[in-house]
């Protein structure tokens, strides 16, 4: 060898080398798939047979792609601790950072997922989750039992597999509830107040209450007051979207309105017009914020934190935060009441719903997923009222006392639950918001969730709520709204599943950026221009083929009559 | 030893001698092995990550379902093209994209080159340090950093720029920027401005500091003033750069940007507001066809690379600094 091919060989070494890391890092997340589903077959195998011998605890990892933004858990967290001691699994979470489309892109092109994931129909059209009826048979009985009357409607109407395990919507005993999380017209508690309690049932007193206590009160704590606030921001439109159908006396389908099975769009429908056309009407009297359309969802938080905001449409769980906020601020009377509209007193009000099983929503294991039987296994064990009731109530002694059978807080503790941080460290609260649940009573007829105990509510709530309540003569906020009727088959249509890119979604999308588009414009109009704006608003909407989105719902409101009817 | 440097001269200058071409022989191959050994990682890194994902074009011309191998997709032709070009959007879309892409490149050039001019003639290095250190900071901001704080400095309650107009008396009450179409580019344009300029500077400044002071000398004993400085010395002397830049962005004038425009843009200005990757977003990604969404991105490439293409062409004519 001499100088030269020494030199060559050199050279030679380097390129293969960069050749091989470069390939290496390209192919290896096909190895790492294959290699796992072979591996899941093995264990399968094996962990049946075994799992049996007991006894033992073997530690195990799961990884968990939660779908909202989140909070990972302190190190020490108390319950993850007690379920890695008992069960031997740890939790390995990765909750979404940005966009939830884009993240969710990423994972599928990748064919990148963790054990479990919460539910998306991306990613059941993707094949990202394993078919768990099987699993649930073999291995799950506590999750057979919980799921049992809700079979047929878990199935996915496109190949008819259980891929998702939904977290809410399943019943167990007495189902008492105290807190309101749906859709309704929020009113702050000081204005009810202001005008000695009234009896408040159509959108017109409404806004009529709201303009006297602007009337009277331009500022409040120094800033000025807000009259209406409405939040049309990215996914969270329903604000701008949904009131009409409420005002009609129907519950929340979405986008449409169902009669007698048969749904319609009803964003260009008469009624439609009517309530835009009162916003424009309050617009022009300054009620609503001037930058209620231009407004993120922090900005729009903020504003309500600060106490300034009168009223606004919008769903109880998605402002929780903001009333969270003003109660640690000590301003209780500028939280809110919210109220079942309608336009004419003689129209039933259908805000409050029975709840429904939240199909789209809970966890799924995914193909990548390399040992699903132990995890199927898990998530029956968790289903245990043990842990049930660690989940929901935390650790006796601790975080919760006994009194006659009954389960109450201190107030420390209900402090200490209220408290986020104290949460990250003391709650399993990401985790088991998505698991499988018992909701409603357990078997010693305790409530499942702390604040739906009855006695407990009551201990917990402040000397101004109480007065609202005893001024109304009502046991809870729940009390404003009637009592839903049972549910239809099919109900809700918002849960259907519209199939990605196809007609009927396209068509949706369509209708939504129309609406996004246009009802701003008509409502900051000039009231004379109302109409015109109007008018090219459904004359669009006619272009859109809104027909494809109609059929597509009604199709699967049949399918569903046939298929999940009793 | 002799023949590498002179076939290697002949490299580094195609352009003299580009009629005698080197024949490529198995000579010029056995002397030039290190430099071909070399290359060899930088070709593998450009095969794999610029061409291979090419592959995935194919894509566009199909039904795509992730979970489905290649074998078994379905083909459709042009179909997603038809479907991009046709929707009644697509060309407030294009426009859209295509004149905030003018304007931030436009405005980043301008912007740029007359800062990094005047920072030229700060003489108290102190300052100049300052100056530029403030000024390029905003580029390490996230976009939904800066779009937070466009957002809260434009608000009507307490956002800066109004009261600033209202103490001025330039308006008499607060505007509500982000409600008017017409402004919506210029905002964007700003934005741009105010995170990048900064950043963008830094080349400028470079190519100012490797011109030859004695030219400065030269003028001066001219008798050129500051000013007659800057025109004709600095100016000439980045304009190779000037152009090699501007070619390059030519190319990217499609990339008006996504992040700006999503977070800033509302109901009320989405005429405005919407470009091609958020249309593509909506109409592809957020609605699991990805077919679209590649279409849309075949599109914006055949597009970009054309206009950088054409604008090299025209760079060639005129005698200028040219990148191919």
């Amino acid at each position: 060898m001499g100088g030269k091919s020494k030199v060559t060989f050199k050279y030679s070494l380097v390129a293969l080398l960069t050749l091989s890391f470069a390939l290496s890092g390209c192919g290896g997340g096909n190895d790492k798939n294959a290699a796992s589903t072979d591996k899941a077959k093995e264990t399968t195998a094996t962990d049946s047979a075994s799992s049996n011998t007991g006894g033992k605890i073997e530690p195990f990892k799961v990884s968990a792609f939660i779908g909202v933004a989140g909070q990972q858990p302190t190190p020490d967290n108390k319950i993850y601790k007690k379920i890695k001691e008992e069960t031997g699994a740890s939790f390995d979470m990765e909750f979404l950072a940005g966009d939830i489309n884009q993240k969710l892109g990423v994972m599928i092109a990748g064919q990148d997922y963790p054990d479990l994931m919460t539910g998306s129909t991306k990613l059941t059209a993707a094949g990202a989750y394993i078919p768990l009826e099987d699993l649930i048979e073999q291995y799950a009985p506590n999750l057979k039992a919980h799921y049992a009357d809700y079979w047929n409607m878990m199935k996915d109407p496109n190949d008819g597999h259980i891929y998702i395990l939904p977290n809410y919507g399943v019943y167990n005993g007495k189902v008492n509830s105290s807190w309101y999380s749906g859709p309704a017209f929020w009113i702050q508690k000081a204005v009810l107040k202001e005008f000695n309690y009234p009896k408040v049932k159509t959108l017109d007193q409404y806004f009529d209450l709201i303009e006297q206590y602007k009337a009277k009160y331009p500022k409040i704590d120094g800033s000025p007051t807000i009259g209406f606030e409405i939040l049309n921001y990215d996914w969270k439109n329903w604000g701008l979207f949904n009131a009409p159908q409420h005002l009609i006396g129907h519950p929340n389908d979405g986008g449409v309105v169902v009669n007698d099975g048969v749904a319609e769009v009803f964003a260009n429908k008469d009624y439609a017009k009517q309530y835009y056309q009162k916003l424009n009407e309050m617009n022009e009297k300054g009620i609503i914020d001037k930058e209620t359309f231009v407004q993120n969802y922090d900005q729009y938080m903020a504003k309500l934190s600060s106490g300034t905001v009168l009223g606004m449409f919008d769903q109880h769980w998605n402002f929780n935060a903001a009333e969270d906020s003003l109660t640690t601020q000590n301003k209780i009377e500028r939280t809110y009441v919210g109220l079942p509209l309608v336009y004419d007193e003689s129209t039933k009000d259908h805000y409050r719903d029975l709840a429904v099983l939240n199909l789209n929503n809970g966890f799924g294991i995914s193909i990548n997923a390399k040992d699903p039987v132990k995890i199927i296994k898990l998530l029956d064990t968790l289903m245990d009222e043990k842990w049930q009731k660690l989940f929901s109530w935390g650790v006796e002694g601790e975080d919760y006392i006994v009194e006659n059978g009954r389960f109450m807080r201190t107030q420390k503790q209900r402090d200490d639950a209220a408290d986020a941080t104290w949460q990250l460290g003391n709650k399993a609260k990401s985790l088991f918001e998505y698991l499988p649940k018992t909701e409603g009573s357990f078997s010693d007829g305790n409530s499942t969730d702390a604040a739906a105990q009855p006695e407990e509510y009551k201990a917990g709530l402040k000397p101004f709520d109480k007065e609202v309540l005893d001024a109304y003569g009502f046991n809870s906020y729940v009390d404003f709204f009637s009592d839903p009727p049972p549910n239809p088959v099919y109900y809700p249509a918002w849960s259907i599943d519209l199939i990605e890119g196809s007609d009927a979604k396209i068509a949706s999308t369509k209708l939504n950026e129309l609406q996004t588009k246009f009802l701003p414009k008509a409502i900051l109009a000039k009231p004379a221009e109302f109409d015109s704006v109007w008018t090219d608003y459904t004359e669009q909407i006619e272009k859109a083929n809104v027909k494809a989105y109609e059929d597509k719902i009604n199709e699967q409101i049949k399918w569903r009559i046939d298929n999940w009817s009793k | 030893m002799d023949e590498t440097l002179e076939i290697d001269t002949g490299v580094r200058r195609p352009k003299k001698n580009k009629k005698k071409k080197q024949p490529i022989t198995w000579r010029v191959i056995k002397n030039q092995n290190q430099l071909i050994w070399m290359s060899v990682p930088l070709m593998l890194y450009i095969i794999l990550f610029a061409y291979v994902p090419v592959w995935g074009w194919t894509m566009a011309f199909q039904n795509y379902r992730p979970a489905k191998s290649f074998g078994e997709q379905e083909w459709v032709g042009l179909k997603q093209f038809k479907f991009l070009f046709t929707d009644d959007n697509f060309i407030r879309v294009l426009r859209n994209t295509l004149a905030m892409g003018v304007i931030n490149l436009i405005l980043g050039f301008v912007t740029a080159i007359v800062l990094a001019l005047l920072l030229n003639e700060i003489k108290k290095v102190f300052w100049k340090r300052t100056v530029q250190t403030i000024s390029y900071l905003p580029h390490f901001l996230s976009w939904i950093i800066v779009t937070g704080i466009v957002a809260t400095s434009l608000s009507i309650n307490d956002g800066i720029v109004n009261i600033v107009l209202m103490k001025l008396h330039l308006i008499k009450e607060p505007i509500l920027w982000l409600s008017e179409g017409k402004y919506f580019w210029g905002i964007v344009g700003a934005s741009h401005v105010w995170k990048e300029v900064g950043w963008n500077t830094i080349i400028y400044l470079a190519a100012i500091a490797s011109i030859d002071p004695a030219l400065y000398e030269a003028a001066e004993i001219d008798g050129a003033n500051r000013y007659k400085k800057m025109m004709h010395v600095t100016l000439p002397g980045i304009k190779a750069t000037i152009v090699i830049l501007m070619i390059m962005s030519i190319g990217h004038v499609l990339e008006a940007g996504f992040e700006v425009q999503y977070l800033l843009g509302n109901g009320l200005v989405v005429d405005w507001a919407e470009t091609i990757d958020i249309f593509v977003l909506k109409y592809g990604l957020a609605q699991g066809n990805y077919s679209l969404a590649t279409a849309g991105g075949i599109f914006k490439t055949v597009v970009s690379v054309t206009l950088l293409l054409m604008a090299n062409g025209i760079s060639k004519r005129l005698g200028e600094e040219r990148l191919l």
